[in-house]
């Protein structure tokens, strides 16, 4: 029986996998769960006739399902946040290298693999978010700064298992080397109001509530509670202010969301003309505007929004070394006691 | 043969995992240098501390619902066991903000005493609320182990006790609960193996178990053998529960109930006990079960009716198809096992399935990454690929559940049907109509049992859906959890109602058939 119904089977599937590849379509992996997205996808397939198929799941499982599927993966196109995990992406020899001018042009050198496996599509800030009534932004500096121990019991950030975090310790290790990001790691995880836990909104929260004063975390999450539906959200925006570390240094720690096309992509073509769909002008507004990520051109951002938080330098660290010091940062995370 | 390929079939994950244990990895020496000791302590502390918690609250409600009397005793026998509907992941949503309650006392500390001590504060109440909010939801286990055997095994000798004389709390301390240590010990078991295969609630409140470390070897440090290595101290942490269970349980089975009616007179509660009585049942009815239900009913009447689109109903159905087609197929693939080990009387297959049904003792991560590792294999050598189907999502509940099908039927066709197997067999009776004349119609009532079980279990199921499902398909639950990391706390609380609707019928259902699920 068995030998029978198995072939079959298998056969039945290869049937159902291969639909996908016949009719042209493209298929995405993705991290990324915002309502920019859904719009910016179906407006792809409006203005190009190819449809466009997601599946949504973590980035990490997403990639080790990449790896597993082989050659033999569907996927296209694998979509996530963080620089740190495009290139980790990268280096398991799931992504290949794209040649496209357009890609070049839109997305900037930092942004992008050197090799362009990846290119970044939207931009943001890890920043230090304090409480307007009882910080002065003059009493803050750097993330460095934020090992004094004027800080203890006053800091809220979330867990290590984090990759914003992760590549955060990443570029405080490519400037200061491992020694001082160790002791800075434990300083800060000694500083912090509780153990880490919740996500970044949770963390503007707790400031709010009063229980810690200054938070680490990214600046649209601010603008998506600004405008959140939920009143005690808009509540807790209101009572924060943002501050850009490290004006006077290296500038403020930035990262992208990003894609690059996979290695087995059976619709190349289509994932290209996808990518350099999303580096465009309109669509890069579209991310501003949704979900207030900066554009990958910072300066040129139109949104109100953005423009009151101020302008800012960044670090101009090339992000694919975020990627190559990502299992450096998460063991000196893990030696430094923070969860 | 059939029945030997798919016992191997199922053991094969369990065991590419558990061979991990001498590896030597990559990072391995520096996980044993830093965080090997938080994942042991901060896994130990919350399974003892709800553990305890359970057996306390499972323990007491079991006692007052089954040997006394008061008023409402009846609506309490069957409400007691809803919280069971709602996932670990669900509950601690549904209580996310429970911890930020304790803010207020603890800024007061820290104005009061000083920042070390509010730190020290948090980090007790993180364990106390994560276990609490654990142990509400998975009382029950504990609640109906030890209710059916307060029912069926103490019956004679609490009336014997009672007639010399003793006072209903000795009868309690020296006879009901020393014989029903076996049932409360194997309803801890469940809690046990739940409380360890948790992901979603660990993870909200930020304890670094191992299912934690496991994800983060693998995920965040891309050190997939390492993972597995925790992994296998996880298997053989579940190996040492089961032999404890085992030895503590001794030859005593549990069998399914027959007569519900209590057969010896239960302790009539008058006044400030009946009172007592009442409370203790309808605290942890209100934390596992209404308290949850409400505040998710609250968040879902804000959302807009434009949530209910055609893609939700699709949802709806993917949801409902996936759990009955896998439930069925596990169900018959158990009864073929049971019943090939039962007219062979075959000692290869009776061996091989035992450590089949170790599937579901194992975090749902662990059957997730052997699972996994065995796609890659296959995938090299066959160039087939078993990832993203619905074939490789069935398979893999097959090898997580497998033992949930395998109690009720495996219980039924010992009592009801190996002699007549034997007896047929002697006959010259094929194994196929001895299958189909003789057993199906006896073991009816048991296969539905398992159906549901594991319709039940797959509704709810996360990690293992979320990691192997195909292109643009959501059940339930990934929805719930999709929306709920996305911030979409009210939209989310609609799939997270619909998956404790859908799952309380059945429920209620086996309550009246089944004492215990193992
Ligand atoms: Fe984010």
């Amino acid at each position: 029986m068995l030998k029978n119904v198995l072939p079959n089977l298998i056969r039945l599937t290869k049937i159902f996998s291969l639909f996908s590849i016949l009719s042209g379509e493209i298929n995405i992996y993705s991290h990324r769960h915002y309502d920019s997205d859904k719009i910016l996808f179906k407006k792809f397939t409006q203005q190009t006739g190819i449809k466009v198929n997601v599946v949504k799941g973590s980035a990490d499982q997403l990639i080790q399902r990449l790896v597993t599927e082989g050659e033999n993966s569907p996927a296209d196109i694998l979509l996530t946040v963080d620089a740190g995990r495009l290139e980790r992406a990268k280096k398991m020899g799931i992504l290949q290298s794209i040649d496209s001018k357009i890609l070049r042009k839109n997305v900037p050198q930092l942004m992008r693999d050197p090799d362009n496996n990846w290119f970044g599509l939207t931009v943001r800030a890890r920043v230090i978010v304090y409480a307007k009534d009882r910080v002065k932004p003059t009493d803050l500096s750097t993330y460095e700064a934020l090992a004094e121990p004027q800080w203890k019991g006053r800091i809220a950030v979330r867990s290590s298992n984090n990759i914003y975090n992760q590549s955060l310790l990443a570029s405080i290790l490519a400037a200061n080397g491992s020694d001082s990001a160790l002791s800075w790691a434990k300083s800060v995880r000694g500083n912090m109001a509780r153990s880490p836990r919740g996500s970044d909104r949770d963390q503007a929260r707790i400031v709010a509530s009063g229980l810690a004063d200054i938070a680490i975390m990214n600046t649209y999450y601010l603008g998506v509670m600004s405008n959140s539906p939920d009143i005690t959200d808009q509540e807790v925006a209101k009572k924060l202010g943002v501050f850009f570390p490290n004006q006077d240094g290296r500038g403020v720690h930035i990262n992208v969301s990003g894609a690059g096309v996979t290695a087995s992509s059976k619709n190349k073509k289509e994932a290209i003309q996808f990518l350099e769909f999303l580096t465009s002008k309109n669509s890069q507004e579209v991310f501003a505007k949704e979900n207030y990520e900066y554009p990958l051109k910072v300066r040129k951002n139109k949104s109100k929004l953005l423009k009151s938080w101020g302008k800012f330098k960044y670090d101009q660290l090339q992000l694919s070394i975020l990627g190559d010091n990502n299992t450096d940062a998460v063991k000196i995370f893990d030696k430094a006691g923070w969860e | 043969m059939f029945s030997l390929f798919i016992c191997i079939l199922i053991f094969t994950p369990i065991a590419l995992v558990a061979l991990q244990f001498n590896n030597n990895t990559e990072n391995w020496d520096h996980i044993q240098q830093t965080v090997l000791t938080t994942y042991i302590f901060s896994t130990l502390i919350l399974v003892l501390s709800t553990a305890i918690l359970s057996t306390f609250i499972g323990v007491t409600c079991a006692w007052l619902v089954a040997c006394c009397e008061f008023p409402g005793r009846k609506f309490f026998e069957w409400t007691l066991i809803l919280p069971l509907t709602i996932p670990t992941y669900i509950a601690a949503y549904s209580y996310y903000d429970l911890l930020e309650m304790f803010t207020p006392m603890m800024i007061w500390i820290r104005s009061n005493f000083s920042p070390e001590s509010m730190i020290y504060f948090n980090d007790i109440m993180v364990y106390l609320v994560t276990s609490l909010v654990m142990t509400s939801v998975l009382f029950p286990y504990v609640y109906l182990s030890t209710r059916a055997s307060f029912l069926m095994q103490g019956n004679q000798l609490i009336e014997a006790a009672k007639t010399l004389g003793h006072k209903p709390s000795n009868i309690f301390w020296k006879v009901a609960l020393p014989m029903a240590r076996p049932a409360i010990i194997a309803g801890l078991s469940l809690v046990v193996m739940e409380t360890l295969n948790d992901y979603g609630a660990v993870e909200y409140f930020g304890i670094p178990t191992f299912t934690i470390g496991i994800f983060r070897s693998w995920l965040g440090m891309n050190d997939m053998g390492s993972a597995l290595k925790l992994s296998s101290y996880l298997l053989f942490f579940v190996f040492f529960i089961l032999y404890i269970e085992k030895y503590f349980r001794g030859e005593a089975k549990f069998h399914q109930k027959n007569d519900s009616s209590r057969t010896y007179s239960p302790n009539l509660l008058k006044g400030k006990y009946s009172i007592l009585a009442i409370f203790f049942c309808l605290l942890p009815l209100c934390l596992g079960f209404i308290i949850p239900i409400t505040r998710l009913l609250f968040w879902a009447s804000s959302v807009s009716g434009s949530f209910f689109d055609i893609t939700f109903f699709q949802v709806i159905f993917n949801s409902i198809g996936l759990a009955s087609v896998s439930s069925l197929l596990i169900v018959t693939l158990a009864t073929i096992l049971i019943f090939t080990s039962s007219y062979f009387q075959s000692k290869i297959v009776k061996v091989a399935n035992q450590f089949a049904i170790l599937g579901y003792s194992m975090p749902g991560a662990v059957v997730a990454m052997g699972f996994l590792l065995i796609a890659g294999y296959i995938n090299q050598s066959m160039g087939y690929l078993l990832t993203g189907t619905l074939i490789s999502l069935t398979f893999a509940y097959l090898v997580r559940f497998l033992a949930v099908a395998w109690q009720p039927i495996d219980s039924g066709m010992e009592k009801k049907c190996d002699q007549i197997n034997q007896a047929s067999r002697i006959l010259g009776n094929s194994a196929l109509i001895s299958m189909f004349k003789l057993n199906l119609p006896l073991l009816k009532k048991s296969i539905i049992v398992a159906v549901l079980l594991i319709f039940v279990d797959i509704f709810k199921e996360l990690p293992l859906t979320l990691i192997l499902r195909p292109f643009n398909f959501d059940t339930l639950a990934t929805l719930t959890y999709d929306l709920n990391s996305q911030a979409q706390l009210h939209e989310s609380a609609i799939p997270a109602l619909l998956i404790i609707l859908v799952t309380i019928p059945p429920i209620i259902f086996l309550n009246n058939q089944l004492d215990d699920r193992l």
